[in-house]
């Protein structure tokens, strides 16, 4: 330990700033009539800088860290109570997710600028205590600490997706309440079990510990079932496009660039480690609901008239990726599917944004309310057609990389479940040409697009990173693999020593 | 030889000119047109030099080994493998993905494959960037088509100098983008729209194949590079796969795909095949090639006639240890190349459009060369891929020619005459015509670059028959036919569209689409005056050059790829296994073979000469007359209708139905149904301000209430 505590600040840094931004804003809210939205532009670019200032901290973390070595780093523990402490640490895998958050979170609330106008000062808040609560999720080291981080965060994405969504917003959000909520107990519930039996909270000890094996059926179903509703998986999915449709758009960035990732890192962090056992026994099934996730959400997909339903049951299917990698326990496999996360968070969120693009001058998401885009918008056709291209797996990108490595690893472990997952690859072509061909090419039709202006200077600051990054890590995806290389080692081996 | 760098810039040349498209708004269409053009036509000169410095340096090689000629002046690595040498010479240029035993590199693999695949590619693309300076010259996307054009040239490229199967895959699905994009380059129009989709997805599903295909090579061989890989078939190396405690030789190593025990390098062969199919336009995946007609046609001479569609033959030479040591898999391809050659020639009778008929021979020509790779013919089937680039390429821009004289107008039935109005295409296209039917003199160097490579093809097939090869038999008579049906509808083209009276002087026939009309000319094209008129220089020098290729790449290079110098010049790059003479055995057919297709080929001209040019009208009234034989060929046998009843409606239909469930039975049972119980205290909480929060805050609270009460009973029963 020792030293300076880069992670505590890190993750507490965004919920700091939420604290001085509603302080400032009480101490002026005198006022509060007029100049509302001069000053939620000024609240916006705090919460801009905040993050911007998150982001720079998971940089400087990243920096100091060294990626050859295997298990926690950068730890700091505190204790808390009995077997309960403070505890926070990072390896190769939750320290990428970390990145992806810090550097989502900026682009969210910089996309934000033109979209939200009411009730800013909330909205920015919100998105600050969120990204606290995700990056504790990503660096907890204790169960309790990881259980408060997972379930807070679900607040302020209530929030979000229930004060500054569409008008189906409670129904949405009622769905996502129900479907956590069953998972959450349930995991609950397992926890206390492994404190118990363990007589320690701290990943270090639990990762050590060999349960029984019977009773890591259980504790697998009650944690499994807390990952497959995040994730999601089939059949607990049907959540996720009402949520997104509901969410605004950065709303939509964060749930499918960061939450749903906590689902897969629960998978790799919690199931394989500590339930070798039954992570085995639960393969076979696990491939066959990634399999169904894939091909069954890529069929509903192309059937939808709402671009961002299509993208959220496009994101159910990549997700099947994640799972079939994960399943795999091989290093092509899981590496695969940890890219495939980071990647599907990356492109994911992009293509949201792009579709935030054309909503916020439109005020639709019907597909058929577009057509022709291409004529007025060139720029953000390119734009939209690398994304769509990153989407489909082409070669190149950061998609095809993970798409790929998860098949070659599920390949090893059984070839019916690569076939049926490649089928995702040839769905996955004809949803997402057939939205790109309808909304961006053929004449304009519609008269109220004739005047649509090109992207901004703002959405250009927030969709090109993410351009740039889809080529980047599917051209040198080495850049991922050496940095998660050794912590997909450590729990592969520790999921070998348990079986 | 040409040194590292040159060859690096060969191959990354093209795709960085390819990204001044992106800029062109600063820069201006016409530098990028510059830009990409001369880097291409660069690229072209040096692949072409070094290709014939190559087949210079034979010769010598031959008679004294020290003079450093042929692949040995600068080819390093040498493996020995079943008595042939294999020669390459690999740069790498920086590491890919590297996931454990997963290795793949950007790399640049060279060897005599690679060589004259680089020489066709950016040969045929130089001289379609310059053509397409006149065919696109009132576009007013400019520089988006040249940018794609390169962006089509560098992907093909790294398609072809892989030396991974990642690689190959890069280049394989780029160009696929890069066809996609062109074929629905006037993208406003529903026809190139709907076509460049189905020509992505079609390949998807050939992809598909390919993606298991390297995921089982992976599985087998615990690499994704060519070398290691081939090697261990060619010496049939003791293997360990991964799930498996058995090692075993390559050639004898089985698999377990969906349960049941198969051979793997059959397996193997089959899903690489499948991948091949697609990007070839072969019988069952070959109905995304005429649709893609759409696209400008200087992008169906390079693309869909001269590189991207030989991709798949390709492969399955680079891959002939594969083939050599399967019996299924090369069986199948001798088969599906069979049955393309003949379908897609019965197809091509039967069209007036001017560029599906010559799309359907391209179809028909790959089913030659694959039904040639099939039965073990690789070199005669490299030689037709080499042949027919440029003949084919000679007749698509020829078409491009005849449809820019004709102000956009492709159907033949209102053509005629147009030799007297556009002679010089008029030759081109006859040069093209007597190269794809392969006339020439049999036991002589006389003829055209289509004879020897199909003549090399049907009686190496033949040759193959004698020997048993599976399908051998089937393929040459199939051939055969096809080489007959090939000779009458390519003089059928040449008939209608140059021959007779000239029904566009008479009357201005607007009824025909103007599909193309309004973005290639630009609306002043209803002022236009219809009278043909010959293409300008630009176009036709293209034109010129090709027509060369025609008529002597065949003679030039027939020594070296498939006779007296072939093991010299393959160099270990095509592999044979010790029981394949099918090449060599070709000498010893009977004289009939030999002639047989000098007879179908003059049989196929007198009939056309006979229905289209002595009494045009009878091919009209055939067609008229609606014979369920004609309604077969003229409606591609319904291959369309079929899929579209079956495949598309299918898939359609299971999305709507899961879809449906999502909604009903998934939400039915799941939220909806709990929502209705706990409908009471959701509208009290809905009255809430944020709904939900303070429902689930309670939830937190009383999570942790209970977390606490365990905890503090656990820490009393502890004292």
């Amino acid at each position: 330990m020792g030293g300076f505590p880069i992670l505590t600040v890190m993750t507490f840094l965004p919920l700091a700033g939420a604290f001085l931004v509603m302080l400032v804003r009480s101490a002026t809210a005198g006022g509060k009539g007029n100049g509302g939205a001069e000053a939620g532009k000024t609240v916006l670019l705090a919460g801009v800088i905040i993050s911007a200032a998150t982001f720079a901290a998971s940089v400087a973390a990243f920096a100091t860290f060294d990626r050859d070595q295997a298990g926690y780093q950068l730890v700091e523990q505190y204790a808390w109570y009995g077997p309960i402490s403070f505890k926070l640490g990072v390896d190769g895998l939750s320290l990428s997710l970390v990145l992806l958050t810090t550097f989502l979170t900026p682009i969210c609330l910089l996309a934000s600028w033109n979209s939200i106008e009411k009730r800013v000062t909330e909205y920015v808040i919100a998105f600050l205590v969120l990204e606290t609560f995700m990056i504790g999720v990503f660096v907890s080291l204790d169960l309790v600490l990881f259980y408060i981080f997972f379930e807070a965060g679900l607040i302020p994405m209530f929030l979000i997706v229930g004060i500054w969504g569409g008008k189906d917003r409670v129904y949405a959000a009622f769905k996502f309440f129900l479907y956590t909520l069953i998972g959450s107990l349930l995991m609950l519930v397992a926890m206390v079990y492994m404190i118990i039996a363990a007589g320690s909270a701290d990943f270090e000890v639990l990762e050590k510990f060999t349960f029984d094996p019977g009773v890591q059926t259980w504790l697998w179903l009650a944690f499994g079932a807390s990952f497959a509703v995040k994730l999601p998986m089939w059949p607990v999915h049907t959540w996720l496009p009402d949520a997104h449709v509901q969410a605004p758009t950065a709303g939509s960035v964060i749930l499918a660039g960061v939450l749903l990732k906590m689902g897969g890192y629960g998978f790799l962090r919690f199931s394989l480690p500590m339930f070798p056992d039954a992570s085995a026994y639960f393969q076979p099934a696990m491939f066959a609901l990634a399999v169904i996730a894939i091909v069954y959400t890529s069929l509903v997909a192309w059937r939808q008239t709402d671009m961002k339903k299509l993208i959220a049951y496009s994101s159910v299917a990549h997700m099947g990726f994640v799972t079939l990698g994960i399943f795999s326990f091989n290093e092509t496999g899981v590496q695969g599917a940890i890219f495939q996360m980071l990647s599907h968070g990356i492109i994911a969120s992009a293509l949201f944004l792009i579709v935030g693009v054309v909503y916020d001058r439109m005020h639709t998401r019907e597909i058929a309310s577009y057509g022709g885009l291409v004529n007025r918008m060139p720029i953000y056709a390119s734009f939209f057609m690398l994304f769509t291209m990153g989407n489909v797996g082409l070669p190149g990108t950061s998609g095809f990389v993970g798409e790929l490595l998860t098949m070659v690893g599920g390949f090893q472990a059984a070839t019916w479940a690569a076939a049926g997952a490649a089928l995702g690859v040839i769905f996955s072509a004809v949803y997402m040409l057939t939205l790109y061909r309808r909304t961006v090419f053929g004449e304009i039709t519609n008269p109220a697009l004739a005047g649509i202006k090109d992207m901004n200077l703002i959405e250009w600051v927030c969709i090109a990173p993410l351009a740039a990054l889809t080529l980047l890590f599917g051209f040198a995806p080495n850049l991922i693999f050496n940095f998660t290389d050794s912590s997909t080692l450590r729990i592969l081996s520790m999921m070998a020593g348990g079986q | 030889m040409l040194p590292d760098s040159l060859l690096i810039y060969i191959v990354l040349a093209p795709g960085l000119v390819a990204l001044s498209g992106l800029v062109h708004k600063w820069i201006g269409d016409r530098t990028v047109m510059v830009l990409t053009t001369a880097v291409v036509l660069s690229a072209g000169a040096l692949s072409l030099y070094q290709l014939f410095a190559y087949v210079a340096g034979l010769g010598g090689a031959a008679a004294e080994p020290s003079h450093h000629a042929g692949l040995d002046a600068y080819l390093t690595a040498g493996v020995e493998a079943a008595g042939t040498e294999l020669k390459q010479h690999i740069i790498t240029l920086t590491p890919w993905i590297h996931v454990g035993d997963f290795q793949a590199n950007w790399a640049i693999r060279v060897d005599t494959l690679s060589i004259v695949m680089m020489a066709v590619i950016t040969g045929v693309s130089g001289l379609v960037h310059l053509y397409s300076w006149g065919y696109m010259s009132e576009d007013p996307h400019k520089a988006r088509f040249f940018a794609y054009l390169s962006l089509f040239t560098f992907m093909m490229l790294m398609l072809v100098v892989a030396d991974n199967f990642i690689q190959l895959f890069f280049g394989w699905e780029g160009v696929g983008l890069a066809s996609y994009l062109l074929i629905g380059f006037w993208y406003t129009k529903k026809a190139p729209n709907d076509a460049s989709i189905k020509a992505f997805v079609t390949n998807r599903v050939g992809d598909f194949g390919l993606a298991l295909g390297i995921m089982a090579v992976f599985f087998m061989f615990r690499s994704v590079e060519f070398a290691p890989v081939l090697d261990a078939i060619r010496t049939n190396a003791v293997i360990t796969p991964y799930a498996f405690a058995e090692a075993l030789p390559a050639q004898e190593s089985v698999i377990v795909f969906f349960g049941e025990r198969v051979y793997a390098l059959e397996l193997i062969g089959i899903l690489l095949f499948i991948g091949a199919m697609g990007k070839s336009a072969q019988f069952f995946l070959h109905v995304w090639l005429p649709d893609a007609m759409e696209g400008p046609t200087p992008v169906s001479a390079l693309i869909h006639a001269a590189t991207m569609v030989t991709a798949g033959v390709y492969l399955v030479c680079l891959l002939s240890p594969i083939y050599e040591h399967t019996f299924y898999a090369a069986g199948m391809v001798a088969l599906v190349g069979a049955v393309t050659a003949l379908y897609a020639a019965t197809v091509g009778m039967a069209q007036n459009d001017i560029k599906r008929v010559i799309a359907y021979s391209t179809c028909s020509q790959l089913g030659y060369m694959f039904f040639a790779a099939g039965i073990g013919a690789y070199e005669a089937a490299m030689f037709h891929l080499f042949t027919h680039a440029f003949f084919k390429a000679l007749l698509f821009l020829g078409a491009g020619s005849v449809i820019h004289g004709m102000h956009h107008e492709q159907d033949m039935r209102k053509m005629g005459g147009l030799a007297k109005f556009m002679p010089l295409t008029y030759a081109a296209m006859l040069i093209g015509t007597i190269a794809i039917i392969g006339l020439g003199v049999p036991h002589t160097l006389i003829g055209f670059s289509g004879f020897f490579s199909k003549d090399a093809i049907l009686e190496s097939t033949f040759a193959g028959a004698m020997a048993n090869v599976s399908f051998a038999q089937l393929a040459f008579w199939f051939g055969l036919v096809a080489a007959f049906l090939t000779s009458f509808y390519s003089w059928r083209l040449i008939y209608m569209t140059f021959h007779g009276p000239a029904p566009h002087a008479a009357a201005d026939d607007h009824h025909h689409d103007h599909a193309h009309a309004h973005d290639a000319h630009g609306d002043h094209v209803h002022d236009h005056h219809h009278t043909p008129h010959e293409s300008p220089a630009v176009m036709l020098i293209p034109l010129a050059l090709l027509s060369l290729g025609a008529m002597f790449a065949g003679v030039y290079f027939y020594d070296a790829f498939v006779d007296s110098q072939n093991e010299a010049f393959w160099a270990g790059a095509i592999y044979r296994s010790a029981e394949n003479h099918v090449l060599h055995g070709r000498h010893d057919v009977p004289e009939w073979v030999i002639y047989a297709p000098l007879i179908v080929t003059i049989g196929g001209f007198l009939i056309a000469t006979f229905t289209y040019y002595f009494n045009r009208g009878i091919g009209k009234r055939v067609a008229e007359s609606g014979g369920p034989l004609h309604a077969l060929f003229s409606n591609k046998w319904y291959f369309d209708e079929i899929y579209n009843a079956t495949l598309v409606r299918g898939a359609a239909f299971l999305g709507n139905v899961f879809w449906r469930a999502d909604k009903k039975v998934i939400d039915g049972i799941g939220p909806d149904g709990a929502a209705s119980v706990t409908n009471l205290s959701a509208r009290l909480l809905s009255r809430m301000h944020s709904g939900y929060l303070y429902h689930y805050a309670f939830v937190i609270i009383g999570a942790a209430i209970t977390f606490g009460a365990i905890m503090w009973l656990r820490a009393g029963g502890a004292n």
